[in-house]
């Protein structure tokens, strides 16, 4: 059964077209994939992620939950700051991606659409097995989250909101009213822009807030942005898409997430962790810039001298290089910075060089001319 | 939204159009089509000389978010393909039935030519 967005119908009068994700149908662009995600990074988009999931964690061992069953320590973690993470299976494989948040004396964490119920049967399973007294509660179905991103986003959200928003720092989270209605504010994104995300309840505040936002953000020529765009965006930048970089098998060491492994503290696969990362030979994530034409795809075999040295995860033509793109997994002794592989489209083998994430870096706004 | 179905095409049930003059039919993609691809960013285009046979993949026509294969209508050999796609590939979705046209062929078996369908049954399909 495919759900909707309780924002569907605004999509529809927006004239949406559809794709289903995960379960959900959601829109795939409002107008054109390349023109909503170099307005992003122009200026500001708004996007319906309610397809993505929202639980709570509550109870006096919330924080030793998340410390036991994510690779970070939830202890460094201050109120009001989050922290992006991974959930692990005992044998060190990432069973979600996820950011947690801590608000007040609880937490909330956001795992990908489709992986609500399953994080947290995990959670309670595990509260359950080392006797914690925490609880986790699937709340996904009473949120709405938006994403406002893109440079103009905080002049935008400040017009709805009497909180001085530069005061919500990078990954800082709160509670704050906007545009009337107590929501949870991050300042997070999955675009690379500064960006808030905003998490809502209930639904018909969220609908609200949505076309507030966008009535307000007019004069920044603001646009509603679909997933299409939400993907090349999040690939240009090298994060990771669950169901792509990770679909079972891979651990946080091959995914290149050791910067967000805390190793100080005991935790569900670690011992997994530490026994892959003494042996040292397993592929990594690594990201191909096409030389020639061609799009990269999702299981595009990569070549080096003509020996297949691994496959694209996530692949795209890049909306601001104007190149295909790609993050694939290759072994370990094949992905030096600068050398050169080929990926095989259909067939046809498109040499392309290793590259240093992300692919758009930081200064690229201001590298491009001005109209 | 209705898609422009111009009566002096012929057409196929997977939105293929042919313009048939004497013994070469250009080929390309319907409104239909286009506008259900979205942006097509890229389109690969078979060497010329190639044989087809009805029914073969002709050419390759890729969105940011799909890829679309596009088959031959008729068989035939390969005689021309729009080297102008190979720059501006959005030109499909401007002129679908003009400057967006994907290749000529030369038609092997007039015979099949039957088999394509006028453009008011294709109307019915959409």
């Amino acid at each position: 059964m495919v759900k909707q967005s309780p924002l569907h119908p605004i999509h529809e009068k927006l004239q949406a077209k559809f794709t289903e994700f995960s379960g959900f149908e959601m829109p795939l662009q409002f107008s054109s994939i390349k023109d909503e995600h170099l307005q992003v990074r122009k200026t500001v988009g708004l996007f319906d992620v309610s397809h993505m999931s929202n639980v709570w964690i509550t109870g006096k061992d919330a924080e030793a939950l998340l410390t036991l069953t994510t690779v970070e320590d939830a202890s460094r973690i201050a109120e009001n700051k989050s922290q992006y993470t991974a959930i692990l299976r005992d044998d060190g494989t990432i069973i979600d991606d996820t950011i947690f948040m801590h608000l007040d004396d609880r937490y909330m964490i956001i795992p990908n659409a489709g992986m609500d119920q399953v994080v947290t049967d995990w959670l309670n399973k595990q509260a359950k097995n080392h006797s914690l007294d925490a609880r986790a509660e699937n709340v996904s179905s009473q949120y709405v989250i938006l994403a406002v991103q893109g440079p103009k986003s905080r002049e935008v959200l400040q017009k709805l909101t009497d909180v001085d928003l530069t005061t919500v720092g990078f990954f800082g989270c709160q509670k704050i009213t906007l545009g009337g209605h107590e929501v949870i504010i991050s300042h997070t994104g999955y675009t690379g822009e500064l960006g808030f995300e905003l998490q809502i309840t209930p639904a018909k505040h969220a609908m609200d807030i949505f076309e507030q936002i966008l009535k307000i953000g007019k004069k920044y020529d603001i646009k509603p942005i679909g997933l299409g765009a939400r993907d090349t965006l999040r690939l240009e930048k090298c994060f990771l898409l669950a169901g792509n970089e990770f679909e079972g098998g891979r651990t946080p060491l091959e995914a290149v997430m050791s910067w967000a492994i805390n190793w100080d503290h005991e935790f569900i696969g670690k011992d997994a962790l530490l026994k892959q990362k003494e042996d040292g030979t397993y592929q990594r994530l690594t990201c191909l810039l096409c030389d020639e034409k061609g799009i990269p795809r999702h299981g595009n075999e990569v070549l080096k001298d003509g020996s297949s040295v691994g496959v694209v995860s996530s692949g795209t033509l890049s909306p601001c290089l104007n190149k295909g793109v790609a993050m694939a997994y290759l072994n370990h002794d094949a992905r030096e910075v600068g050398s050169t592989v080929d990926i095989l489209i259909r067939g046809k083998p498109v040499a392309s060089t290793i590259v240093k994430p992300p692919f758009v870096k930081k200064d690229w706004l201001a590298t491009q001319e001005q109209h | 939204m209705s898609s422009e179905v111009p009566d002096d095409l012929k057409y196929t049930k997977s939105h293929e159009w042919v313009h048939l003059k004497d013994k070469v039919a250009r080929i390309g993609i319907t409104d239909h089509a286009q506008s259900e691809l979205t942006d097509i960013v890229f389109a690969e285009l078979p060497e010329i000389g190639k044989k087809v046979k009805k029914g073969d993949e002709l050419c390759v026509v890729e969105s940011v978010k799909s890829v679309s294969e596009i088959y031959a209508p008729v068989s035939g050999t390969i005689i021309k393909v729009n080297e102008k796609l190979d720059d501006a590939p959005e030109t499909i979705n401007e002129s679908p039935y003009e400057d967006g046209w994907l290749v000529e062929l030369e038609v092997e078996d007039d015979a099949e030519i039957s088999t394509l369908i006028e453009a008011s049954e294709y109307k019915g399909l959409i």
